[in-house]
C-alpha cells in the first residue's frame, strides 16, 4: 500500500536541515490526527509517532530515543577525530611524516563511505537500535587500539577501523524517522545531525584537557595520549549500552512488528538506485556536499595541527580554537536550513538554490584567507565565518535534497552523505597529505577548490521551479510539480497505485513556486503528508 | 639553506639595533662558543670530544646577511676527528649525554661581554626534517623550528662549563646535534655554537625514543575491548531468547 511505502522506517531520511517550510515543532491535530487512545507523553499521531518535538524532555520513548541517537552519532564524532588535536604528540612519538599524518586522516573519512551504505540494510534487518549499538560497541575496541600503535601504518589502519562507526548517522536519522512525525522530522533530523557533528569539535577540547590532566597526574608525554584515548572508547561502550537498555526500535517497542512491516510491499531497491543514479542532480549535489560536509571534516582532521604549529599555541589553546570550528555546528547547520526555508517563501527553488551557491562560496572566500593571514585574531575570525558558511551549506543541501527525488530520497540522501566522505578524503589526499606546499597553502587552495566546485549549483534545473538562471517551464504540463515526480514510475506502477505517495508529495510542494503559490489552484481534499 | 663556503661577512656593531627587539636571524649570529657533545655509549669519534673551536666574534651583520645563509666561518673547525657520521644510538629516559662549551679564546677577548646566559638545546638534523615541516629551519629565529628541546640554561661564563643530560623521555626518535645559544640581558640571541658543522651532517648522534606503551595499558586495552564485545552479543543473544520464550508462551 502506498501510505505504507511513505511511512515506512528509512523512507524519511529527507531534511537534515534546521527547519521545515511550515513552522515545524509541532503539528496541529487537523492536519494530522492525533491518537488519542494512545498513553505517550507526547500527542502521537495514528502511527504513535510523536507529532511534537520538546527538546528538553526525556519522555519515553521519543524523546529519549533523540537524546540516545544524537549522542551515539556525537560520540562517534568524538572517536573519529579524537586524534586530530593530538598529532603534535603522536607524530614525535611514532615518528610520522607529514604524508603519514595525511594519509591518516583520508583513511579515517574513508570507511564510512561504505559503512553508511551498508547501515541501511542492516537497520533494516536489525532495526535502528541494534544497527547503532552494534556499530559503536563493536568499534570501542578500535578505539581502545589506538592505545597500541607504535608506527604509522599502525596508525593508519587504526583510523580507518575508527572511521567506519560515521555511519552512525544513518542509524540515527532512521531512528528518528520511526519515532517522528514526518512534517517535524526536518527538524527533528536537522537538530539530530547538526549536534553530532559538533563531536567533531568537542573532541579538539576534550582530548588536550585530558591529555594534561594524565600528564599531570604523572604520565610521560608519550604514554598519556594513549590513556586518553580510553576515554572515547569508553565513552562508545556507555553509549551502546545506553542505547541497548533504554532505546526501542519503535514507539509502541516492538521490534517484532517493524519486521513485519518490512514484509509489506516495499519498493524494489534496483529500481530506486535506478531513479537516483540517472538524475543528474543527484550527482551535483554528491559533488557540492563534498564541498560543504567534505572539508567540515578535512579541516576537523588539520585545523588544530594547523594552529599549533603556524601561530605556536600551546596544545590545549589550539585545541581551543580548533573547537570553536566544529561547535559552530549547533548554530550554523540549523541556519543554514532557516535561511533556505526563508528564501523559498519568497523566490521558491530558485531562492534555495542561490542561498546554497551563496553561503557555499562565502565559505570558499573565507577558507582562502584562512590560509593567507598571518595574524592569529584574524586568522580565527576567518575559520569562524569559514565555518558558518560551510556548515549553513550542509543545511541548505538537505533543505533541496528532499526535493530531487521523492521515490529515491533515501538513497539519495545516503549517497549524498558519503559524497561528503569522499570529498573530504580527496581534499586531505590532494591538499595536505603533500610535503610540497604548507599547511596554509592547502587551505588556500582547497577554498579556491570550494568556490569552482560549488559553481555546477547553477546547473541544477527543475522545469517546474526554474534553477539559478532559468525560470520555470511555461509548459502546463511539463512544468507542473506532478509529472516531474510521477515521471518516476511507470506505467504498470502507476496503475498497481503506486505512484500516489508522489502525487501527494507534488502537491505539497508547490510551496517551492515562491511567491507565485498562491496562484495557482491546489486540489481539494488534499491531505498534506510528508514535506 | 645556502651556505657560504669560507669567508665571513663584514660586520656592524649594531648592539642597540639587536635589542630594539628586531627579529634575530640565525645567519647574524657568529658562532663564537666551542661546544663538545659526548656519550658514555657509542664508537670512537664520539667520545672524542670534539673541540670545535668557536670563535665568538661580536659582529651581527643585520643589514645584509638578512638571507639565509650561515655565515659562520670553519675556521673552528678543527679536528674534526669525527670519522664517520654513523654515531651511536641513545636510548631516551637512559643514556646520558655530557656537554661542555666554552668561549673560543681565538677571537678576541671583550666580545663576550653582552653575553649573559647560555641556553643549550636539542637540535633536529636535517635528515630528522625531511616531509616534517613542524621541524623546519627558517632564518628568522624568532620562527625557527629546528632546536625544540632544551637541555640546561646556565649563566654564561667564559670557560669550564659542563652538563651532564639524561636524554629526556619525550624526545622522539631521530637525529640530532646540540647547538648553544648566547643570549644577552635582553634574553636576545647574539651568539651560537654547535657540536657539528655548516652542513649538519657530521657529528650528529642518534635516539631512540620511548614507545610510550606499558603492558598495563595493553591489558586494559584488551579488556576493555573483550568486554565491550561480550556485553554486545550477551545483550543480543538474551534479548533474542526473551523473545522467543515470549513466542512459546
Amino acid at each position: 500500500m502506498p501510505d505504507q511505502i511513505e511511512g515506512s522506517p528509512g523512507t524519511s531520511m529527507h531534511g537534515v536541515t534546521g527547519r521545515e517550510p511550515v513552522l515545524a515543532f509541532s503539528v496541529a491535530s487537523p492536519m494530522v490526527p492525533t491518537d488519542t487512545t494512545a498513553k505517550f507523553d507526547l500527542p502521537v499521531d495514528s502511527e504513535h509517532k510523536a507529532k511534537v518535538f520538546k527538546l528538553f524532555s526525556l519522555a519515553n520513548p521519543h524523546m529519549r530515543t533523540f537524546h540516545l541517537s544524537w549522542l551515539s552519532f556525537f560520540t562517534t564524532f568524538v572517536s573519529t577525530f579524537a586524534a586530530a588535536p593530538l598529532v603534535p604528540i603522536i607524530r614525535d612519538n611514532i615518528n610520522l611524516t607529514k604524508s603519514d599524518i595525511g594519509n591518516a586522516g583520508v583513511a579515517s573519512v574513508s570507511g564510512s563511505i561504505f559503512s553508511r551504505l551498508v547501515m541501511g540494510a542492516v537497520c533494516d534487518m536489525l532495526g535502528p537500535r541494534y544497527g547503532c549499538a552494534f556499530l559503536i560497541m563493536l568499534s570501542a575496541p578500535t578505539v581502545f587500539c589506538m592505545a597500541l600503535v607504535e608506527d604509522a601504518s599502525g596508525y593508519i589502519a587504526v583510523r580507518f577501523m575508527i572511521g567506519f562507526s560515521l555511519a552512525t548517522f544513518v542509524s540515527c536519522q532512521y531512528w528518528m524517522s520511526t519515532m517522528f512525525n514526518g512534517k517535524i522530522i526536518g527538524l527533528v533530523n536537522g537538530t539530530a545531525a547538526g549536534w553530532g557533528n559538533m563531536g567533531g569539535g568537542a573532541t579538539q577540547l576534550l582530548m588536550p584537557v585530558l591529555f594534561e590532566i594524565i600528564k599531570k597526574a604523572g604520565a610521560t608525554p608519550f604514554t598519556a595520549w594513549r590513556i586518553a584515548f580510553f576515554i572515547p572508547g569508553w565513552m562508545n561502550v556507555i553509549m551502546g549500552i545506553l542505547v541497548l537498555t533504554l532505546g526501542q526500535d519503535l514507539p509502541d517497542g516492538n521490534l517484532g512488528a517493524l519486521q513485519k512491516k518490512g514484509d509489506v510491499a516495499k519498493d524494489k531497491f534496483s529500481k530506486v538506485l535506478w531513479y537516483a543514479v540517472t538524475n543528474y542532480r543527484t550527482w551535483i549535489f554528491v559533488l557540492l556536499y563534498g564541498y560543504s560536509m567534505g572539508v567540515e571534516l578535512s579541516i576537523d582532521n588539520v585545523i588544530a595541527e594547523y594552529f599549533y604549529d603556524r601561530f605556536d599555541l600551546k596544545l590545549h589553546l589550539a585545541g581551543i580554537v580548533a573547537a570553536t570550528f566544529g561547535m559552530a555546528n549547533i548554530l550554523a547547520r540549523p541556519f543554514g536550513g532557516w535561511t533556505s526555508d526563508f528564501m523559498a517563501k519568497r523566490f521558491g527553488m530558485r531562492g534555495r538554490l542561490w542561498n546554497l551557491w551563496l553561503l557555499q562560496t562565502a565559505g570558499g572566500i573565507f577558507c582562502v584567507c584562512l590560509g593567507l593571514v598571518n595574524s592569529l585574531p584574524l586568522a580565527i575570525t576567518f575559520m569562524i565565518l569559514f565555518s558558518i558558511g560551510a556548515q549553513a551549506a550542509c543545511g541548505a543541501t538537505f533543505g533541496i535534497i528532499p526535493f530531487i527525488s521523492r521515490r529515491s530520497l533515501g538513497i539519495i540522501s545516503g549517497m549524498t552523505g558519503a559524497g561528503g566522505n569522499f570529498g573530504s578524503g580527496l581534499t586531505q589526499l590532494v591538499f595536505f597529505a603533500n610535503a610540497s606546499f604548507s599547511t596554509a597553502k592547502g587551505l588556500s587552495y582547497m577554498g579556491i577548490m570550494i568556490i569552482c566546485c560549488t559553481l555546477p549549483v547553477s546547473l541544477v534545473h527543475f522545469p517546474q521551479w526554474g534553477s539559478m538562471f532559468f525560470p520555470a517551464s511555461n509548459d502546463q504540463v511539463k512544468g507542473s510539480e506532478e509529472n516531474y515526480y510521477v515521471s518516476e514510475w511507470t506505467e504498470e506502477e502507476k496503475q498497481k497505485g503506486m505512484h500516489q505517495g508522489s502525487i501527494k508529495f507534488a502537491e505539497n510542494s508547490r510551496s517551492e513556486r515562491g511567491g507565485r503559490v498562491a496562484s495557482f489552484p491546489s486540489p481539494p481534499n488534499s491531505t498534506p503528508n510528508h514535506v | 639553506m645556502e651556505f657560504r663556503a669560507g669567508c665571513v661577512v663584514r660586520y656592524l656593531i649594531v648592539s642597540s639595533f639587536v635589542a630594539s627587539g628586531y627579529g634575530v636571524t640565525f645567519s647574524s649570529l657568529h658562532k663564537t662558543v666551542v661546544l663538545s657533545a659526548s656519550s658514555p655509549k657509542g664508537h670512537g669519534s664520539l667520545s672524542l670530544s670534539l673541540s670545535l673551536s668557536l670563535s665568538l666574534s661580536l659582529s651581527l651583520s643585520l643589514s645584509l646577511s638578512l638571507s639565509l645563509s650561515l655565515t659562520h666561518t670553519h675556521t673552528h673547525l678543527l679536528g674534526v676527528s669525527a670519522c664517520s657520521p654513523n654515531l651511536a644510538v641513545l636510548t631516551a629516559g637512559e643514556d646520558e649525554l655530557t656537554i661542555t662549551w666554552a668561549f673560543n679564546e681565538t677571537f678576541p677577548a671583550g666580545i663576550d661581554s653582552s653575553y649573559k646566559t647560555i641556553k643549550v638545546k636539542l637540535c633536529y638534523a636535517p635528515v630528522s626534517q625531511k616531509n616534517r615541516p613542524w621541524r623546519k629551519t627558517v632564518d628568522e629565529l624568532n620562527k625557527d623550528k629546528t632546536c625544540q628541546h632544551k637541555i640546561v640554561e646556565r649563566p654564561y661564563t667564559p670557560s669550564n662549563n659542563s652538563f651532564t643530560w639524561r636524554i629526556e623521555r619525550d624526545v622522539p626518535s631521530a637525529s640530532f646535534f646540540v647547538r648553544a645559544y648566547a643570549l644577552d640581558s635582553q634574553q636576545v640571541q647574539v651568539a651560537y655554537g654547535q657540536n657539528t658543522d655548516a652542513t649538519k651532517v657530521t657529528d650528529l648522534f642518534h635516539v631512540e625514543a620511548i614507545t610510550g606503551r606499558h603492558v598495563s595499558i595493553d591489558v586494559a586495552s584488551i579488556c576493555f575491548s573483550a568486554f565491550s564485545i561480550v556485553s554486545l552479543v550477551g545483550f543480543f543473544y538474551m534479548e533474542k531468547r526473551k523473545a522467543k520464550v515470549v513466542q512459546d508462551k
